[in-house]
């Protein structure tokens, strides 16, 4: 879907993005991660030309960004960014619909898309439809932001530390919506965070960024069972790297099937992480937790020496 | 939005001036006790009315061209082409108002004869940096994020100038536009000196002729007037602004 080709990018003689090569398939989330200056974002800006790479090839399904008119290009792909980038002389439907109406889409189906979007991403239309950005709170205008970029049903989404800007609560729920979006939407998406939390939540496809190099990059969970180096070891959190890897696992995972033994009274869904599943045996001081289905079924149980024991089973 | 109260103190001002202009004779018992050596009190070369359309006219002219030429030099020295003459266009548009528009008149009208034509300069020359400056200071002033927005979404230069920059910008614009207006409409009366007959006349010949009441009927209908425009500005809707 998106390759990158030995691309590198230079600022005079230095060199933001140096010989990186990525591939990016369809569907997936990819997330670049690294510290401040380590050329993710110059890369992700590459991907839509608002930064023209200086050497290598970067490839939109197998066609080169180049031959695109910059315009037609950034059209096809969604942006969001870390300040929202919402026109504050725009009203929150007229914000949303840009991209529809950029493509000359008939009013009545660009008005049909806004609420559309508006509703997948619970902003309720009678409420918000007339407010102007400063009239929202910061999660809200972030899900603006998302819905702008979404409007055009690209296939592309570009997200540059989009949830950045939030507090602690509103970025975790904002990016549980943008999981159940995803898994609804299939977009490709290339999401830039310095959160290494963030990054380990949202990710199928993680890529650590050190000083313009790609130092490594797979799925989450090789990534925090092999770091490549140091420098990846300790992004990835050091000591807190079994928490990490727990929040990545289901409880399912390490249950095993419901015993004749009396059903514990703690209980835990499904598909709560191994983390959560500590966390709550730490706070109610048990041992053993029931684990319940969708419709708080039990269908199965989970010790302590499960959760932090054999590993044979993934 | 639409309050039909918000127009009228500008209409309170409007009807003073126009009432100031047609019945200034009415007024001429004041005029007698201010000026009573003059055997005539009221200034009658031409009808105040005709003055004041004249002294508008030169005005908007001015106006119009210095908007035409302030916002268009401010937009070019912005673009990513034209930013090495920003310095330039600043600094030009300084120097038109530190030079007064006495030296212009006296300078213009060698090359372009007694009349209208100087006083348009020298107007032009004078209202352009407030137009210059404050377009340069709204353009700038648009948040960094709503621009990298608006070219992320595959906005066309074109496009972000006309829908986003100078909406945002507007407000600032039109102050500086306010600015150079209300200084003009006071500057015009110089016009006088130079053959343009307009509400400077009165002021003028009042001088020359010893005779206050003239420079006080001038001084009246230009601050009305200036005092008019100024407050129909400042109730103008501002599209930028919220």
């Amino acid at each position: 879907m998106i390759d990158l080709i030995h691309v590198s990018k230079r600022f005079g003689a230095a060199a933001a993005v140096n010989d990186i090569s990525l591939s990016i398939a369809e569907g997936e989330l990819c997330v670049l991660v690294g510290t401040s200056g380590c050329g993710k974002s110059t890369t992700l800006r590459m991907i839509n030309r608002l930064i023209e790479h200086s050497e290598g090839e970067i490839h939109i399904d197998g066609q080169q960004i180049r031959r695109f008119r910059e315009e037609a290009l950034r059209r096809r792909m969604g942006y969001a960014i870390q300040s929202t980038g919402l026109f504050p002389h725009w009203t929150v439907a007229r914000n949303i619909g840009l991209v529809p109406r950029l493509l000359k889409w008939p009013a009545a189906q660009v008005q049909a898309r806004v609420e559309e979007l508006m509703e997948l991403l619970g902003l309720s239309m009678e409420q918000f439809a007339g407010k102007y950005p400063h009239q929202l709170s910061g999660g809200q205008a972030q899900r603006v932001g998302v819905a702008r970029a979404l409007a055009a049903d690209p296939d592309i989404l570009l997200m540059d530390e989009p949830f950045g800007a939030l507090d602690p609560i509103t970025r975790e729920s904002l990016q549980d919506e943008l999981r159940e979006l995803q898994a609804r939407l299939h977009k490709t998406i290339v999401f830039v965070t310095h959160d290494m939390d963030e990054a380990l939540r949202l990710a199928d496809h993680l890529v650590v960024m050190h000083q313009g190099r790609i130092v490594q990059q797979g799925r989450p969970l090789e990534l925090l069972r092999e770091p490549a180096d140091d420098f990846v070891e300790s992004l990835l959190g050091g000591e807190d790297r079994g928490l990490k890897e727990a929040a990545l696992l289901p409880v399912s995972q390490r249950m095993r099937p419901l015993s004749p033994r009396l059903l514990a009274r703690e209980r835990i869904g499904q598909h709560a992480s191994l983390r959560e599943a500590l966390s709550l045996m730490l706070w109610r001081h048990a041992e053993r937790l029931t684990v319940v289905d969708d419709a708080d079924m039990p269908v199965g149980e989970l010790s302590l020496r499960r959760l932090v024991g054999e590993r044979s089973d993934d | 939005m639409t309050d039909p109260r918000r127009w009228l103190v500008p209409m309170v001002w409007l009807a003073l001036l126009l009432a100031a202009t047609l019945g200034m004779g009415q007024l001429e018992g004041l005029f007698r006790w201010l000026e009573s050596d003059s055997r005539q009190v009221i200034y009658a070369r031409a009808d105040f009315l005709t003055l004041l359309g004249r002294h508008l006219l030169v005005v908007s002219v001015a106006a119009a061209l210095a908007i035409l030429i302030g916002v268009g030099a401010a937009i070019a020295a912005t673009r990513p082409w034209g930013r090495d003459f920003l310095p330039l266009v600043s600094q030009l548009a300084s120097i038109g108002q530190t030079f007064p528009p006495v030296a212009v008149l006296a300078l213009a009208v060698p090359v372009l004869g007694f009349g209208t034509l100087p006083i348009i300069v020298a107007l032009l020359l004078y209202g352009l940096l407030p137009i210059v400056r404050n377009t340069l200071a709204g353009l700038a002033g648009i948040e960094a994020g709503v621009m990298e927005a608006a070219r992320g979404m595959g906005m066309s230069r074109g496009q972000i100038l006309r829908q986003v920059e100078l909406p945002l910008a507007a407000p600032v614009i039109l102050a500086g536009i306010r600015t150079s207006v209300t200084i003009n409409i006071a500057t015009a009366a110089i016009g006088a000196t130079v053959g343009a007959s307009n509400l400077g006349d009165p002021i003028i010949s009042g001088i020359v002729n010893g005779n206050t009441a003239y420079v006080v009927q001038g001084a009246l209908l230009i601050g009305l007037l200036a005092i008019s425009v100024d407050s129909l500005f400042s109730r103008l809707p501002m599209s930028g602004a919220r």
